[in-house]
């Protein structure tokens, strides 16, 4: 009773163009109003809020996402992509790969696919259609590829996903999602380059091995940063939260050495950056009020006992639950989805022998297809926005590079060590 | 009146964002060079992460920025396409009213009964929980001007 109450008011509230943070409150609120009086309920929603947002590894979310504007306009990305371009601009659709390469690259660095695909794709997609590329292909290869910057740490999600999972180690979480992230990169670059012979896309010049140095020691202070991040991290010098203020840090002064901003460009960064943060935040908490009130009224006991009773083969459990959340993806920002469903599913995963690392990384890679389809994927709509063209244009050349993600997803679901490999090679 | 709003909420974010930037990074300082970590920074950068979210999001619900999600289609009648949004921001005040102000009333009433107060830095937390009622009176104030706007609009059609 209660799950249908809180699916339909969700889909009809989203339905009729309520934004979608309120409409996970509106949602949760009339579930839990079903079983407790009015003003305990409100007060009840009220105190999951504030206190939802009171965690000190949330804390990294915002940094990252003010270090990834700071990169936007500091000239770190346009560095980034000359580097990738004179290592992989040469092979067949060679801007494609340049596209795909700087994404990764800028995954490295920053926390989020939305900073990649509006910081690589806002220059990436003149100089693709300069060079005869179609716009929507341009489109279609920014927007996957920066997905893999949710893999590719750091990354935002993986600490939202060790919030919900209670306490799964961060510096685990990164290091696991560095070979998946890879992986799904080097598809997609493989799909773009059978896609570029086919086509016939300009192949670009190859780099002389003096201008890739050039373009290297060009970047390495950018990627420097994913030494000073990750480092830290993983060698317990500080915790995710610190290393993600010190990266806005190193972010201001690379761009103020770079000239690329002033003192007074200062405050509209952060006000655009507080923008996007709060947005953020207000779904996180109010996805956290609604997890609460899920877990109140027994639903994730209810979706284990409903998934164990239909079958104990893992593989068939595993698919299912792939199958949800692919669809889930679809409907949903991967934020809320993380915070809402991970405790519904993380403890079905657990209980079928699968390691909670493991499955943090086959829940965002999953999530991340959703990222980039119609109609509410996130990623989708900057990559379109920046690039000044429509989704329905888009969705054919998407096509192919979503088998090579759903193909990625499942190499990573099949082997575990895939994910596993790293971070226990760090003794996490 | 808007405009002024605006510009505080706008001025807020960026001193907020800016105190909880120095507080981590004071904490970081502090435990590598004097090698005895402050214990008030965790707390106040949190303190200042639960303002920034909430002022924050009512700074976005002014310039009605919030994602929402295109299902409904794209030729709607600028009638009815009004009327809908008159009622999205109704829902929006009722959700407000009720979570952010009468149940962030008295959660903060609570707290203050209750004397809490925060570990390290010895703040009531009424005063910490007391952002989500007054945030929630600005964003209603908003919304009542969308929906002025948007009633205007139907008039004249």
């Amino acid at each position: 009773m209660e799950i249908f109450v809180l699916i339909l008011s969700f889909v009809i509230l989203v339905g009729i163009r309520v934004p979608v943070a309120w409409s996970i409150g509106m949602a949760s609120l009339f579930t839990i109003l079903i079983s407790i009086d009015s003003i305990p309920s409100f007060t009840t929603i009220a105190q999951r809020t504030v206190t939802g947002l009171d965690s000190f590894s949330l804390l990294a979310i915002p940094f990252f996402i003010l270090a990834g504007h700071i990169m936007n306009h500091g000239g770190i990305a346009k560095r980034l992509s000359e580097f990738a371009k004179s290592l992989v601009g040469s092979l067949p659709g060679g801007l494609a790969h340049v596209n795909i390469v700087a994404a990764m690259l800028f995954g490295a660095i920053a926390g989020s696919a939305g900073a990649a695909a509006a910081a690589i794709g806002s220059f990436m997609s003149e100089r693709m259609e300069k060079e005869g590329y179609t716009k929507e292909y341009g489109v279609a290869v920014n927007v996957t590829s920066a997905t893999t910057g949710l893999l590719i740490p750091p990354s935002n999600i993986f600490i939202i996903y060790s919030l919900a999972s209670g306490g799964v180690s961060i510096g685990a979480l990164f290091l696991a999602g560095y070979i998946p992230g890879i992986l799904t990169g080097l598809i997609l670059m493989i799909i773009a380059l059978i896609w570029a012979k086919k086509k016939g896309f300009p192949t670009g010049t190859r780099s002389s091995a003096s201008q890739v140095v050039k373009s290297f020691i060009s970047a390495l202070p950018s990627l420097f940063l994913l030494f000073v991040i990750i480092g830290g991290i993983v060698a317990g010098i500080f915790t995710a939260t610190e290393a993600s203020s010190v990266a806005v840090v190193y972010c201001l002064i690379l761009a103020f050495c770079y000239r690329e901003i002033r003192i007074k460009d200062l405050k509209s960064i952060f006000v655009q950056s507080a923008g996007t943060i709060s947005l953020v935040m207000l779904l996180i908490a109010l996805s956290i009020a609604m997890s609460w009130v899920m877990s109140y009224e027994n639903i994730p006991q209810d979706v284990t006992e409903s998934l164990l009773s239909f079958s104990d083969n893992p593989i068939i459990v595993m698919i299912l639950i792939n199958f949800i959340l692919l669809v889930i993806g679809v409907f949903m920002d991967m934020t809320p989805a993380v915070l809402i469903f991970t405790p519904i599913f993380l403890p079905v995963a657990t209980s079928l022998g699968i390691d909670p690392v493991h499955f943090g990384i086959i829940m965002v890679l999953n999530l991340c297809i959703g990222l980039c389809t119609p109609p509410v994927g996130s990623v989708l709509f900057i990559g379109v926005g920046v690039a000044n063209t429509t989704i329905h244009k888009v969705i054919r050349p998407l096509l192919p590079l979503f088998a090579g993600m759903l193909l990625s997803l499942i190499l990573v679901i099949i082997f575990p060590e895939l994910s596993l490999w790293l971070p226990r090679l760090f003794d996490f | 009146m808007r405009k002024f709003l605006e510009r505080v909420l706008e001025w807020s974010v960026v001193i907020l964002l800016s105190v909880m930037l120095f507080s981590v990074l004071w904490g970081v300082t502090t435990r590598y060079i004097f090698e005895d970590q402050s214990s008030w920074t965790d707390e106040l950068a949190r303190f200042m992460l639960i303002w920034v979210s909430i002022v924050g999001a009512t700074y976005v619900s002014s310039k009605n920025q919030h994602i929402t999600i295109d299902l409904l289609p794209k030729r709607m009648a600028q009638k009815h396409k009004l009327q809908l949004e008159v009622l999205v921001s109704s829902l929006i005040i009722l959700f407000v009213l009720a979570v952010f102000i009468i149940g962030g009333l008295r959660y903060v009433y609570i707290s203050f009964h209750l004397g809490q107060r925060s570990a390290a830095l010895e703040i009531p937390m009424g005063f910490v929980y007391g952002v989500l009622p007054v945030c929630g009176m600005i964003i209603i104030y908003f919304k009542f001007l969308a929906i002025s706007i948007s009633l205007n609009l139907l008039k004249k059609l």
